[in-house]
């Protein structure tokens, strides 16, 4: 569906050793259940278009519509061709955030889980409470996914993965938006069973 | 920008919940849906439709426009029926299933539709490109992926054609302001769909509007 390949091994592999061993289909594309992938195109619209969604949670969308095509086209031409530095030059703008405040409007994030019809949980969640402390990864969780969170007491159920690794759940929210959001701006988060050993 | 009228959650369940009353007053079949975890839910219906194009391999019998699919594909229709239709082969009824979601990114509703010939098949992306009114179609020629694409629906986790959200403010805004100034009452959902439905082929009835107007005071 689109989804970034490093959530999709989070999700569905996490415990496969790597190289990720997948097995391709050529046939019988299943029409109820994928999104066809017709081209280049079709990636990057798609990318501008997370983008885009990313940057109307931060910032109501003023960084984005300011930018120019040139600069819209830069982000997809870094990320297409690896050029970190070519990303960020532009991407950083929509890392920023007023100085009066103290982090972005909601954050863009969407949570995963296999156990659900729901392809995801998207929700408007703000970084800053109204006292002005910063709400964590676990303040998320308990609002927005609170089967995720084990019982104070209780036994540790899920891992809460990013980027492969599982944050602490003290860790501010603005701070893992800014620096482990996926290239479109999204903190794409998995909870996935805890593995027994 | 900041003027910009956006709808929340609450408001947009609110007019929808109005639309469908209307809507089984005048037997026009649209209903709400709950996700499966009732959290959230949406508007939906379904209606079929007699495709535009006739495919046929006799030139003279086409009014209009192009043909989605290549000759070898074209209808079967026995050989001297070739110059009257008279009921639509039955792979030429189109099946739309429309459904209006909430988006919290945007703050404003989206219209998500799928389509589909009467065996199951799937209509394309082209296909739906190539189905939009003429009098869009330059809108939609300057950025095709800016304005339909295909996308997974946030409920149901399924491929559906999207309308893109983004540019719902700029146009609704103006719309909602000219309402108010004449004091009139407006269903959001309803002024909306009313653009964005001719699209994609999907029309309201104009009592819509006059159900909204009831409780306004000059009635026309």
């Amino acid at each position: 569906m689109h989804y970034p390949i490093g959530l999709l091994f989070d999700l569905l592999a996490s415990s496969s050793a790597l190289p990720w061993n997948i097995t391709v289909h050529f046939k019988s594309f299943p029409e109820k259940d994928l999104l066809h992938c017709p081209s280049k195109d079709a990636i990057e619209a798609h990318f501008m278009s997370c983008m885009k969604e990313a940057d109307a949670l931060k910032h109501k969308s003023q960084v984005i519509n300011e930018m120019q095509k040139k600069d819209h086209k830069q982000l997809w031409m870094g990320l297409q061709n690896d050029r970190f530095d070519q990303f960020w030059a532009i991407n950083r703008k929509l890392m920023e955030y007023p100085a009066e405040e103290n982090g972005f409007r909601y954050i863009p994030f969407r949570i995963y889980q296999t156990t659900t019809e729901r392809p995801f949980i998207q929700k408007l969640f703000r970084p800053v409470a109204a006292d002005g402390q910063l709400h964590t990864l676990g303040d998320l969780l308990k609002e927005v996914c609170p089967s995720a969170v084990a019982p104070e007491d209780g036994e540790k159920k899920n891992q809460v993965m990013i980027h492969g690794i599982e944050p602490m759940l003290e860790t501010p929210l603005q701070w893992l938006s800014e620096h482990l959001s996926y290239p479109d701006n999204f903190l794409h988060i998995s909870i996935i069973p805890q593995p027994t050993d | 920008m900041e003027e910009d009228e956006f709808i929340g959650e609450k408001t947009f369940q609110r007019c929808c919940a109005e639309f469908i009353k209307h809507s089984q007053q005048i037997g026009d079949s649209w209903e709400w849906k709950l996700s499966k975890d009732c959290s959230d839910g949406y508007m939906c219906k379904i209606h079929f439709q007699i495709k535009n194009e006739p495919v046929m391999s006799h030139p003279e019998t086409f009014t209009h426009g192009q043909t989605c699919l290549p000759m070898e594909e074209a209808f079967e229709l026995p050989s001297d029926d070739c110059e009257v239709i008279e009921a639509p082969a039955a792979s030429q009824v189109i099946k739309y299933e429309y459904h209006v979601l909430y988006s919290c990114s945007y703050q404003v509703p989206v219209l998500y539709f799928r389509a589909s010939f009467l065996d199951g098949r799937p209509l394309t992306l082209k296909d739906i490109w190539e189905g939009v009114h003429e009098c869009y179609k330059t809108r939609l020629l300057q950025g095709p992926w800016d304005t339909i694409t295909q996308q997974e629906h946030p409920i149901l986790g399924q491929p559906f054609f999207v309308l893109h959200p983004c540019k719902t403010n700029e146009f609704m805004t103006p719309v909602l302001k000219n309402s108010w100034k004449i004091n009139k009452n407006v269903n959001y959902i309803t002024s909306w769909l009313s653009i964005v439905g001719p699209v994609v082929g999907l029309n309201l009835p104009l009592s819509y509007a006059k159900a909204t107007s009831q409780d306004e005071r000059n009635v026309d």
